[in-house]
């Protein structure tokens, strides 16, 4: 069935604009008219009835965005409101666990996704914890569906890595290697050397043994699936470029705490961050330098930057707030979207799909009732492929 | 010894009809009707009472956990190493423990028996019948499955020691890590090097990965149950869901993926987390949707007597009386796959007969004799 929406302002093609009707079916957006396009009166075929039977929503005097992605959060694995029993967050008592993967531990009844999608989210990358130097495989889903076989974006869409104080401390408990950044990084950079080894002795005729850990990397080394590397510290986001390099990732900056005080850097290499959760205390000293600044400056110097709750760090909902709250420090109101909408969808490699109102693109579409980033408003419909979720 | 019933109300095709006799030779039926005549070692004057195949439940612990035991007479599980497909129950059953007693006289002939749940792979799954003076009397089907487990049995039992695996990401990850070695063994036995150096664990799972015998997976939650059916799928491994407590909620799928249940425990409290869905509906709900469903007691997890019980209270909750009986007999002899052999009072068929003083599901019915392979027991 189409689903139809007239009028309100629609966040279109990077600002405000008045909207005349966005129409969607099977699961895409059809056709966006803005109320300014003069439009010719198509002659109505008569034979077409699907729009007189459409779902007409009338957003007159509300605002029409795309759906929210939250492009780094670990939601489902730690239900909300259970305790540990349900905590399926870090495996950590396995050092180095490329194998695992967030896909096979997110529970759907998480209470929320509801809150995801009250909150105007409708996509999230979903990741292991970062206990581990290199902590297992995310996922990205949708907000809606039964079980997270009908939710998937994509099943493994990225490698997770973690540089800086919760490996160390996690290791430094338990009495083991490693319990400095030194040796954090030389976990990682011994398991990619023998993921590299691994793939050229794979080619061979006596190859026989596969081994899990392994073949989990491969698809990073061909550069299938992404870095993804956990980093507050300036040296340690440079320590996670300098490993990229080496083995030639397609490397992600997760949080990105200190980023703006090497964002000249970071823009020279036309860097891609997920910044967050930026409305959290500075609990340990990897956060002191923390700020709702970087975001703006990043983006300043060129940097593609998502902004992220982390959640449960930050409630899901909250992501609205966290954007509305670097428009406070200084970015203006069309960026801050983006850094909800737009820019998370690219960093996710989406953005051919997900993050725009645009034809072609899915239908995810949430309608408020007033400005998304006034802490005020409310999400009246929420859609996911075209199916209203809310 | 033969056995001739006589004057006996016999279930068949979902109704119990008087009237009837049934003859057992060499511990098997020989013959079902209203006009056999034999001449035989013992006659049993059935009064009009309730004649039935004598129960079966495809998921215990039977022999592994002695009774009054706590500690040193469980052999359940090998709680120390997450991987252990080489155990056998066989290795650890007692066949003197007072539960197989129990079982006789609940009326049940057949079980399966498998390790307990702490382990991500746990080990073999073996049938049993409850007569024999020992394990390998009894023994009808020794290799009958690979016991799987995901969840809170083992995230608690590893991560209270401080060990991989303490997520349900671990879980996974570390059995397909097993299934792919296994894969990759068998690869290398079938070649013409073949191979050396055998190893008791990949030797274990081969059965299963060659699709002789089934993935049993030890799976309550949603979550739990799909990542199962995912590693089948990648392994194209045949599934059965064991306990399957929130299976109800996946019930379209399961059916249209021919993926049998063996539902319960269900006569426990709430106790657990991923127990909390757990409801008596479960088994209507499966069956209305066209699941094939056991009823099962997972004893120790409830005591064996209580088999009957858990398939009275699901009529009590909806289900019709016809396949509540269907869930305790033929679907767990399907679901084992011994369905040419039991499950069903029929010519050839095992001589596996339970006659009860009333109908099999009022409880207040007793329970006068039970048959296994053709050995009479009275109480």
């Amino acid at each position: 069935m189409k689903v139809i929406i007239t009028k309100g302002m629609v966040f279109y093609q990077g600002k405000f604009q008045q909207l005349g009707r966005m129409v969607m079916d099977k699961g895409k957006i059809l056709e966006v008219t803005l109320a300014s396009a003069k439009v010719k009166k198509a002659k109505s075929d008569p034979k077409d009835k699907s729009e007189a039977n459409a779902q007409v929503i009338d957003a007159d005097g509300k605002y029409v965005l795309p759906g929210m992605i939250d492009a780094h959060t670990h939601l489902g694995l730690e239900e909300e409101g259970v305790g540990w029993i349900d905590a399926d967050l870090n495996e950590s008592f396995g050092l180095a666990t490329p194998h695992v993967r967030a896909f096979d531990a997110v529970k759907m009844r998480d209470r929320a996704f509801k809150d995801a999608l009250a909150g105007g989210i409708t996509t999230c990358m979903v990741t292991p914890g970062s206990a581990n130097p290199i902590g297992g495989q995310t996922c990205i889903l949708k907000m809606a569906g039964n079980v997270v076989d009908e939710a998937v974006v994509k099943e493994s869409s990225g490698m997770k890595f973690a540089f800086g104080e919760n490996p160390k401390r996690v290791y430094g408990e338990q009495k083991q290697f490693p319990c400095t950044r030194m040796g954090t990084a030389a976990v990682i950079r011994d398991w990619l050397m023998k993921a590299q080894d691994y793939s050229k002795k794979k080619k061979s005729k006596d190859f026989k043994e596969r081994e899990i850990k392994l073949e989990a990397l491969l698809p990073l080394l061909e550069g299938k699936i992404q870095a993804r590397a956990h980093a507050h510290l300036a040296d340690d986001i440079i320590t996670a470029y300098r490993i990229a390099q080496e083995f030639n990732l397609d490397l992600v900056i997760d949080h990105c705490t200190e980023g703006h005080l090497i964002a000249k850097e970071l823009g020279r290499w036309k860097a891609r961050a997920v910044v967050g959760p930026t409305l959290s205390s500075r609990c340990k000293p990897e956060l002191k330098h923390k700020t709702f600044d970087t975001v703006r400056a990043l983006l300043d110097e060129g940097c593609l930057v998502a902004i992220t709750t982390d959640h449960p760090v930050i409630p899901i909902e909250g992501l609205s707030l966290c954007a509305a709250l670097c428009v406070r420090n200084g970015l203006d109101e069309e960026r801050a979207i983006k850094t909800v909408t737009e820019y998370p969808a690219a960093i996710l490699g989406l953005d051919k799909r997900l993050g725009k109102l645009e034809v072609g693109y899915d239908a995810d579409v949430v309608v408020w009732n007033g400005h998304p980033l006034d802490v005020r408003s409310t999400v009246d419909v929420a859609l996911i492929d075209g199916k209203k979720v809310l | 010894m033969s056995i001739l019933f006589d004057n006996i109300r016999l279930y068949t095709a979902g109704a119990f009809f008087p009237g009837q006799k049934v003859l057992v030779e060499k511990g098997k039926i020989a013959a079902v009707g209203s006009k056999v005549l034999k001449t035989v070692d013992v006659t049993i004057d059935g009064k009009g009472k309730y004649l039935m195949p004598a129960l079966i439940d495809a998921h215990t612990h039977l022999g592994l956990f002695e009774r009054g035991t706590l500690t040193p007479g469980s052999d359940m599980a090998e709680v120390f190493q997450p991987i252990t497909p080489h155990l056998r129950p066989l290795d650890g059953i007692k066949m003197r423990d007072q539960a197989l007693d129990d079982a006789r006289r609940a009326g049940v002939a057949v079980c399966m028996v498998c390790p307990g749940p702490t382990n991500p792979i746990a080990g073999q799954c073996s049938i049993l019948k409850t007569n024999g003076n020992s394990a390998d009397v009894g023994l009808i089907v020794e290799q009958a499955g690979i016991k799987v487990c995901f969840g809170e049995e083992p995230k608690n039992t590893y991560h209270k020691q401080k060990k991989a695996p303490s997520t349900r990401m671990g879980i996974a990850a570390l059995i397909r890590d097993t299934l792919m070695r296994a894969q990759d063994y068998a690869e290398q036995k079938a070649s013409k090097k073949g191979i050396r150096d055998r190893s008791i664990q990949f030797e274990a799972l081969l059965p299963m990965l060659e699709g002789r015998v089934p993935m049993r997976a030890n799976a309550h939650r949603v979550e739990d149950i799909m990542t199962a059916i995912r590693i089948a799928e990648e392994f194209k491994l045949k599934l059965i869901i064991e306990h399957g407590t929130e299976a109800h909620l996946l019930a379209p799928m399961l059916a249209e993926k021919k993926i049998p249940v063996v539902l319960g425990p269900a006569l426990v409290p709430h106790l657990r987390f991923e127990l909390r869905e757990k409801t008596f509906e479960s088994a209507v709900l499966l069956m209305n949707a066209g699941v094939d469903v056991a009823l099962t007691c997972d004893f120790p997890g409830l005591p064996i007597e209580a088999l009957r019980i858990v398939a009275a209270m699901a009529v009590q909750f909806g289900l019709d009386e016809k396949r509540a009986i269907t869930a305790i007999t033929e679907n767990p002899a399907r679901i084992l796959g011994i369905h040419a052999r039991c499950g069903q009072i029929k010519k050839g068929y095992d001589a596996d007969l339970a006659l009860f003083s009333g109908h099999p599901l009022d409880i207040r019915s007793k329970l006068e004799l039970i048959v296994v392979d053709g050995e009479l027991f009275q109480f």
